[in-house]
């Protein structure tokens, strides 16, 4: 089948609002075969290209940065952070709340999208999957390396040891403990499950034996039986049913460390909603930053559109708006609770010690969505790439705002303090982005970064628009005679 | 005599190793492991360490390592000495020629901690964080550990019989050349070998210097009534007190009894509410507790006396003794009108208690002007009630700073042959305009004898390990003359010698022990004491009764008035300071006082009471005048005065007088030890002997510079948001009233708690049988610091140094909250003036403690006697705890900060309290060894704990007795009663944190307030009163 | 590839018959057909999910829902049972001044449990329920099923299925293919 050149747009763009036309989700001659081309190309690449190898070369170098601080912090102590009394928690938790949000956008696009029926999310959801990972694995690190006694943080787990003890299951670090890991758990079988049968096709277009015994190992035997798909289609159904909840609490649990505590700038019930929305923000902004590079590097802009694009600059857009709504809320609430010590924290945090960093997470995260609204400015790549990663900053800011800026002057002025960042603590942030991308480029090389199989699933040829059809998961036959047995 | 060359010995782990090594067999041999110092070099602290180790060894050999001389009671009874179980031997210290009692616990041989002696009056069971602090200085590895012999530009390690070798010859013949140094001592055993010395030697001279010296004092009193006298104040019945410069409650060798007294003396609840008067040119305790405090620089100080004089004479008719009329005279005319108010204020409450009103003036202030005190005491009736007098030992020696002018002088014209110095630290700390250090290379020999080898000593041909006070005989007198004795808790650990024991060398005596030298001198004092049953008793109590000076009624001489009067005349004639002829004022430091104890960290660490100033001295300026001369706070200065100069960091104190700038000595040591060296700056070279302490006409400059201090709190100076904020807190968590606002009202201070009610979720928990809960009474902390220093001996609290203080991550479990309080009405940048308050704040062991539901291990819960437990052993460190902890109070072990601690040091830990891991947190636990010692016992006599039975650290060493523990839940206990007091309120009681310290809020008793009419007790008890101090 | 192709002296046996259809609407029809005609041992294979083909090929709603919902109610009862037995049973503690045990506390944990449990449950009853992973299968000797996984559609009926007639079958699976039916040998 062959697209036809409707209208005077470059027929890349498929960014049109026009509900009468069905805008199309992958644009240009494709076929299901020229899709596993483009797809497993990658993968199946003799030669990796050389910009990838510079990329390589970088992030790893920043990973080994990232171990040699560790090791650092702890054959030394916790001293080597900036780290003090009042200021408990400093660039280790900022960074835990920042990656968590990050990994949050994958998540949503594959669970909760699908829920709704969007499309349009199957060009870009193993992609962010995989982004939920990694973030999820830098995340893990700083909760585990932050205590003063890494050796004992097994201590966490609710697991019998010499103590006979078991761990406090009233404080909200335990929540963490097990919303974060069966967040990661979830998460890894959500992404491998996706991944299956793309595995199967890399398998059968094995030229090497040893890449025929890897990919078929890990594809464990898919031969795309329709009795699998079913069940296939229905565990996913039901993974991403119970992804949604779960992802939607994590990020709350991660805010009930704040919110349960006594601090005034912590203690707050807005806290869930306004953690949700900000990971999910965040996350967009980081799937975005990955995205635009990646789609260049290996010509996947007709599978990964502009429209996809687009569509997550509106998510990002509605959800800064939430996020300063929720800002402004907190100061609403500062001054009508007539809580002194809340009113405080938030006139402390706008004019005190630490304003350069509130004001810079205002503009990042509330200002700078705002050019989202103007469908020129959206649908410039290089504007959206760098309004989202200014946003990637804004919402680590925001986070360092809400962990220091509240600790740092508490009730007692006599306990005042203020927290001055070491370099240790500048390098192991770094370093945990060299982890991420390590990982991302290892992906990219070696895993389907294109849910092959869904994308197929949504082409005009898989003939979704057969009059009858209801949509996407729905099962009722609509062949002449058919009827379930 | 050898050489040194180093040698790399081996560091010994255990006893089987060390048994191995021949240097342990070679010291198991000598009784002395001392002698064995000579073979070694004297740089490696580990070679010493090693020999340290074999003596050690040889204690755990031969089951104990105690002195060969019995000490009294362990000596009657060792078979009943339970190892493991604490014993407390009373021994004492000497600083400044009054000897302070203190009862010592010793651990198996190891004395760990010093609390003050029930039984001596200077003490009364209290403690300063000083003299706490000695316990550190005594394991000190910096400490000198072998006598040196430097000549012609090399260093021979001697021992002690090479020194007695050279005695005869140094010291023969009639002593002509022969001059003697000597700190201050109150020992008549000291006093008897000097005398047999100067008696065998004629041309010998003996010379008495103390760089803090309160020869002002001494010297009023001569100009007074002809002869030197001591002065006492009697606080307890006093209606009225009125401090000049003077520190009575902290800065004065009786302070812990007069905080005592004074305490008393403002106890609401006893309707005592006596008047706090101050004018002083930087803040003391004394100033901070003051009710009227007027800041003045220390120049204009006698001319406020000099118009107080005057208005009580020319308003109230109070007469002053003819010769002395003259007094009155002298100033009439008041500065400003707040001087004047504060003159008026003062002249009319004074006047209107005769009999109940005390003048004190401090040790800086010119003789005259203590003089002018004594007489208006005398017109105010107060000899007998409010201040005694009782005659001086040695009333004719020179004043400290003409003995040493002196000595100096002989010293330059070459006239000294043998210089024996006694303790002390001349080179360092004598006035600069002397060049005492240059001067002792005039001298043929000089002989240093001293804790450390310290800049003296190293400017000495011959240096003396000195023994340290707990490792010593000797005895003292008490302020008030009370015979005190001191016994050593160990064998000296570096083989050092008492200064009685160098005398009596020195002297010729057959050189015996400082126990018999002790025993003897006392024989002949007291006829008791040469009876073994005496003697065992003296030991047993550390004083001995009724050994106080007899109380005498001196009469005014008027031929001395007449010249007092022309003195305090010529007083009154120096031009009061300018901005750009500024005073500076130069004042002992309250922790490491002339900079003997610069080298204890515990004192080093401790933030000082007003500035919260940490390893570091700094130049204390007011707002105004640091404004005026374009200054900021913290910003390096160049300080000139007397042609010398000094530069330093500024610290703007609000309440610091104007144009008078004020620096603490005892800093900028060289040779300190490895905690001192290099600490501060040294004002010494500023000093003159004719002006120590108030120095005029001094000028500073910025230099733009800006230096950090190792402030515990925040500065004064901060953004306007936190200043306001700041202001706005302080009201609510210190709760302050008048006097007679609280007795119109007792409800007033509970007018700040309006919350919603304290409701709980839950069933509240059931708290059955002890619950421990602790008040402290603001109102008569005055912020001393020893419970600070009293808890980081208790509990292991390790010292992290001048970096980790920067980076707030100090220690201590008690941290001193100092708050100014400003009118709210004057913006940051125009305040020249501030209150301070003190709160006390540690662990208030919440009932719904925030801490526990938040630590993901437990390892912070509640004990079943109401404790928040912090279980070391158990925590991981994910400092939750910390950050949800509404008053911050909980310590983090950020790094291992035991790892550099030499093994001598670590002689200090309390066996019964863990020494916590690196990445554990740390807090106040009240003290919970003490509790559970208690509780074993009693449950072994099958009773319950006595109210009052256990008393944590701090409370224990308190010398105004401010902090309460007890049972909450029987209510006859006196922390019930406290609770009940209608001055007893939570700290952040809204929080529903239900904390169980408590605090008692703090009364102002000024004279506006209450229309001029100070609480004096009724007469009947001042007549008693009178009766019993005649 | 090698393993693939037949060497001499293999012993194999018919597996089945394999057609092979490059459009959807003909794999519908066709799965249809097969359905009616009664065949039960028999599958059709597609790189990706077509909607319909269940109904056309008469597939069985999966039993994986009841599956996931009972693992998510043992998950429920796991998470409240470990918290209570933990903190209120076996090791007993007074954490500011708070119940030993008090629902509020424990929601985050049980729900958190609840997800882990039924989302493994999931994937593992799939995979237990498909027979996977089984890695190898007679289709896979089959050069052209190869491209199951990329642009074509197979139907495969079984030769043990009970209707099986090695003509009748072929004759149907041609007739609905429009091409070549392949026989699936496998080794014994």
């Amino acid at each position: 089948m062959s697209t036809t050149h409707s209208d005077t747009r470059s027929y890349l763009d498929n960014t049109g609002d026009n509900p009468a036309v069905r805008a199309r989700l992958v644009v240009g001659d494709n076929d299901f075969h020229a899709i596993t081309e483009k797809v497993c190309g990658i993968v199946e690449m003799p030669k990796t290209p050389k910009m990838w190898w510079v990329a390589f070369a970088i992030s790893s170098s920043l990973t080994l940065v990232l171990f040699a601080m560790i090791g650092y912090l702890i054959t030394t102590g916790i001293g080597v952070w900036g780290l003090n009394v009042p200021v408990g928690w400093g660039y280790a938790i900022v960074n835990f709340v920042f990656w968590v949000g990050i990994g949050h956008a994958g998540t949503l696009i594959s669970a909760i999208l699908f829920l709704l029926r969007q499309r349009w999310r199957t060009s870009i959801n193993r992609f962010a999957e995989a982004m939920t990972i990694f973030a999820v694995v830098c995340a893990g690190i700083f909760p585990g390396i932050h205590v003063g006694r890494i050796w004992f943080a097994y201590w966490l787990f609710p697991i019998p040891n010499q103590m006979l003890m078991w761990p406090n299951f009233r404080s909200p670090l335990l929540w963490d403990v097990f919303a974060v890991g069966t967040y990661a758990t979830v998460s890894l079988l959500f992404w491998y499950m996706g991944m299956i049968p793309d595995l199967a096709s890399i398998r059968d277009r094995a030229t090497t034996r040893l890449r025929y015994y890897i990919y078929g190992f890990l594809s464990l035997g898919w031969r795309s039986s329709n009795r699998h798909w079913h069940r296939f289609e229905f565990a996913y159904l039901l993974l991403a049913a119970l992804a949604t909840p779960l992802v939607l609490s994590v990020h709350s649990v991660v805010s009930f460390d704040f919110a349960v505590s006594i601090m005034p700038g912590w203690h707050t019930t807005i806290f869930p909603p306004y953690f949700v929305a900000g990971a999910i923000f965040s996350g967009f902004a980081m799937v975005v930053t990955l995205i635009i590079p990646t789609r260049k590097l290996f010509h996947l802009e007709e599978i990964i559109t502009k429209r996809h694009l687009e569509n997550m600059a509106k998510i990002m857009l509605a959800t800064g708006m939430m996020v300063g709504l929720a800002y402004s809320t907190e100061f609403f609430m500062a001054w009508y609770s007539g809580n002194q010590y809340e009113a405080f924290t938030f006139l402390n945090r706008a004019f005190g010690p630490y304003a350069w960093a509130y004001w810079i997470m205002v503009t990042c995260n509330v200002v700078v969505p705002q050019v989202f609204w103007f469908s020129k400015l959206r649908n410039n790549t290089l504007i959206l790439w760098i309004a989202s990663v200014l946003i990637n900053v804004g919402m680590w800011f925001e986070r360092f705002v809400i962990v220091v800026s509240s600790l740092s002057r508490d009730y007692l002025p006599s306990s005042w303090g203020y927290y001055r960042p070491t370099a240790i603590d500048v390098l192991t942030f770094v370093g945990s982005f060299g982890l991420f991308f390590t990982l991302f480029l290892l992906f990219i090389r070696f895993l389907p970064l294109i849910g092959m199989a869904e994308v197929k699933g949504v082409m005009p040829q898989a003939h979704l628009d057969r009059p009858g059809h209801k949509g996407h998961g729905d099962y009722h036959g609509d062949i002449a005679g058919a009827e379930v047995v | 005599m050898s050489s040194i060359k180093p040698t790399g010995a081996t560091y010994w782990r255990s006893l089987d190793e060390l048994s191995r090594t021949p240097e342990f067999a070679e010291a198991v041999q000598r009784e002395f492991p001392n002698d064995e110092f000579d073979t070694l070099p004297p740089a490696t602290r580990r070679q010493f360490l090693m020999v340290m180790g074999a003596s050690l060894a040889m204690a755990g050999l031969t089951a104990c390592r105690w002195p060969k001389e019995e000490i009294v009671p362990f000596a009657h009874r060792p078979e009943f000495r339970v190892p493991g179980v604490p014993e407390h031997f009373a021994t004492s210290m000497e600083i400044g020629g009054a000897a302070l009692g203190m009862l010592v616990t010793s651990f198996d041989g190891r004395p760990i901690k010093a609390e003050g002696n029930e039984l001596h009056p200077d003490s009364l069971g209290a403690l300063s964080a000083v003299a706490q602090a000695q316990v550190l200085q005594l394991y000190d590895p910096d400490r000198s550990r072998r006598l040196l012999l430097r000549e012609s530009g090399q260093e021979f390690v001697k021992r002690w019989d090479d020194f007695r070798a050279i005695v005869p010859a140094q010291f023969a013949g009639d002593g002509a050349g022969i001059a003697v140094l000597a700190e201050a001592s109150s020992s008549s055993t000291q006093a008897k070998l000097r005398e047999k010395f100067l008696g065998a030697r004629p041309g010998a001279r003996w010379y008495e210097y103390e760089p803090l010296s309160r020869d002002n004092e001494r010297e009023g009193t001569r100009l007074v009534f002809g002869s030197a006298q001591r002065v006492h104040p009697e606080l307890t019945h006093a209606a009225v007190v009125a401090c000049f410069d003077a520190d009575p409650l902290f800065d004065h060798p009786a302070s812990l009894r007069l905080a005592r007294e004074f305490a008393a003396a403002r106890d609401p609840e006893s309707g005592a509410g006596a008047r706090l008067y101050a004018a002083e040119s930087t803040y003391s305790l004394t100033g901070v507790r003051a009710d009227d405090r007027f800041a003045v620089a220390s120049n204009r100080v006698p001319a406020l006396l000099a118009q107080v004089a005057h208005r009580m004479v020319a308003d109230h008719g109070v007469d002053l003794p003819a010769a002395a009329a003259g007094f009155a005279g002298s100033v009439d005319s008041a500065a400003s009108d707040a001087e004047a108010r504060f003159v008026q204020a003062l002249a009319n409450d004074l006047a209107a208690h005769p009999g109940y009103s005390v003048i004190l003036v401090g040790p800086r202030q010119a003789p005259a002007v203590h003089a002018l005190a004594a007489v208006l005491n005398h017109a105010l009736d107060g000899v007998n009630h409010t201040v005694t007098y009782s005659s001086v030992p040695d009333p004719d020696r020179p004043s400290h700073f003409e003995a040493i002018a002196e000595l100096a002088a002989r010293m330059g014209s070459g006239e000294i042959e043998t210089l024996l110095i006694l303790g002390g630290n001349p080179a360092y700390n004598a006035p600069g305009d002397l060049g005492f250090a240059e001067l002792l290379a005039k001298v043929p020999t000089t002989i240093h004898l001293s804790l450390y080898d310290d800049e003296t000593s190293q400017r000495c041909t011959w240096h003396l390990p000195c023994a340290h006070t707990l490792e010593s005989w000797g005895d003292g007198a008490a302020w008030d003359g009370t015979v005190t004795l001191r016994q050593p808790l160990i064998e000296p650990l570096y083989g050092g010698r008492s200064a009685i024991e160098v005398i009596a060398l020195v002297a010729g005596d057959e050189p015996i022990s400082g126990r018999d030298l002790v025993r003897r001198s006392l024989g002949q004092d007291l006829p008791a004491m040469s009876s073994e049953v005496g003697w065992r008793g003296a030991l047993r109590d550390g004083v001995v009764d009724g050994t106080a000076w007899q109380k005498t009624t001196p009469k005014l001489s008027p031929s001395a008035l007449a010249g007092a009067v022309d003195s305090l005349r010529s007083v009154l004639d120096t031009p009061d300071p300018t901005s750009d002829r500024l005073e500076l004022v130069v004042m002992g430091d309250a922790k490491v006082l002339d900079g003997r104890f610069s080298n204890n960290g515990w004192l080093q660490e401790l933030p000082d009471a007003i500035t919260k100033v940490t390893w570091d001295n700094a130049l204390l300026i007011s707002p105004a005048t640091a404004r005026e001369l374009g200054i900021g706070d913290g910003e390096v200065v160049v300080v000139e005065a007397n042609g010398a100069t000094l530069e330093l960091a500024t610290y703007v104190l609000p309440g610091q007088a104007r144009n008078s700038v004020c620096v603490a000595l005892g800093y900028g040591r060289t040779a300190a030890g490895q905690v001192g060296d290099g600490v501060g700056v040294d004002a010494n070279p500023l000093r003159t002997v004719a002006a120590p302490y108030v120095l005029r006409g001094a000028t500073i400059r910025g230099t733009g510079r800006q230096y950090a201090l190792a402030t515990t709190q925040d500065h004064f100076a901060i953004d306007t948001i936190g200043f306001n904020e700041r202001n706005h807190r302080v009201e609510n968590l210190v709760r302050e009233a008048s006097l007679d606002a609280y007795l119109a009202n007792p409800d007033i201070f509970h007018e700040y708690d309006h919350h919603p009610p304290l409701i709980s979720l839950w069933k509240d928990h059931e708290y059955e049988g002890e619950q421990w809960g602790m008040a402290i009474d603001l109102n008569t902390c005055i912020g001393c610091n020893a419970c600070v220093v009293a808890c980081q001996a208790e509990n292991n609290i390790p010292v992290v140094g001048r970096e980790q203080v920067l980076n707030q991550r100090e220690m201590q479990w008690i941290r001193l909250d100092r708050y100014f309080k400003t009118d709210p009405d004057v913006p940051i940048d125009e305040i020249d003036n501030a209150e301070v308050v003190f709160q006390p704040m540690t662990c208030i062991q919440c009932e719904n403690a925030p801490c526990e539901q938040v630590c993901p291990v437990a390892a912070t819960q509640h004990t079943p006697d109401g404790l928040n437990a912090m279980i070391y052993n158990r925590c991981v460190g994910t400092r939750y705890c910390s950050n949800n902890c509404p008053v911050k109070v909980r310590r983090f072990n950020f790094f291992n900060y035991h790892k550099d601690l030499a093994d001598t040091t670590k002689m200090q830990f309390n066996p019964e309290v863990t020494v916590r891991a690196r990445g554990v947190m740390e807090k106040c636990t009240f003290c919970v060894q003490r509790i559970e010692a208690v509780r074993i016992n009693a449950r072994n006599d099958n009773r319950p704990i006595a109210d009052g039975e256990i008393t944590p650290a701090c409370a224990q060493t308190c010398p105004t007795r401010a902090i309460t523990f007890g049972n909450l839940n029987d209510p006859k206990s006196k922390v019930s009663h406290s609770r009940e007091e209608h001055r007893s309120y939570a700290t952040l009681a809204e929080l529903n944190i239900r904390p169980r310290t408590h605090y008692l809020a703090r009364l102002r008793n000024t004279a506006e307030e209450s229309g001029g009419e100070s609480h004096a007790p009724s007469h009947a008890e001042a007549d008693t009163h009178g009766k019993e101090s005649v | 590839m090698e393993n693939q192709t037949m060497t001499a002296g293999d012993e194999t046996v018919l597996y089945g018959y394999l057609a092979e259809f490059d459009k959807v609407d003909d794999l519908l029809v066709g799965a249809a057909t097969v359905r009616d005609a009664g065949y039960t041992k028999w599958d059709a294979h597609t790189p990706f999910v077509i909607h319909g083909l269940d109904a056309a090929m008469g597939v069985k709603k999966t039993i994986l829902p009841y599956v996931v919902f009972g693992a998510g109610l043992t998950g429920t009862t796991a998470g409240i049972l470990l918290q209570w037995w933990t903190n209120a049973i076996d090791y007993p503690y007074l954490i500011s001044g708070k119940p030993l045990f008090s629902l509020p506390a424990n929601i985050p944990v049980a729900f958190e449990t609840t997800i882990l449990f039924a989302a493994i449950s999931a994937l593992v009853g799939m995979l237990a329920l498909n027979g996977l992973p089984r890695l190898y299968h007679p289709l896979f000797r089959s050069r052209a099923f190869k491209r199951a996984t990329d642009d074509h559609f197979f139907i495969s009926i079984e030769a043990d299925d009970p209707l099986f007639d090695a003509d009748a079958t072929r004759e149907l699976l041609e007739s609905i293919s429009g091409r070549k039916v392949e026989e699936v040998e496998d080794v014994v």
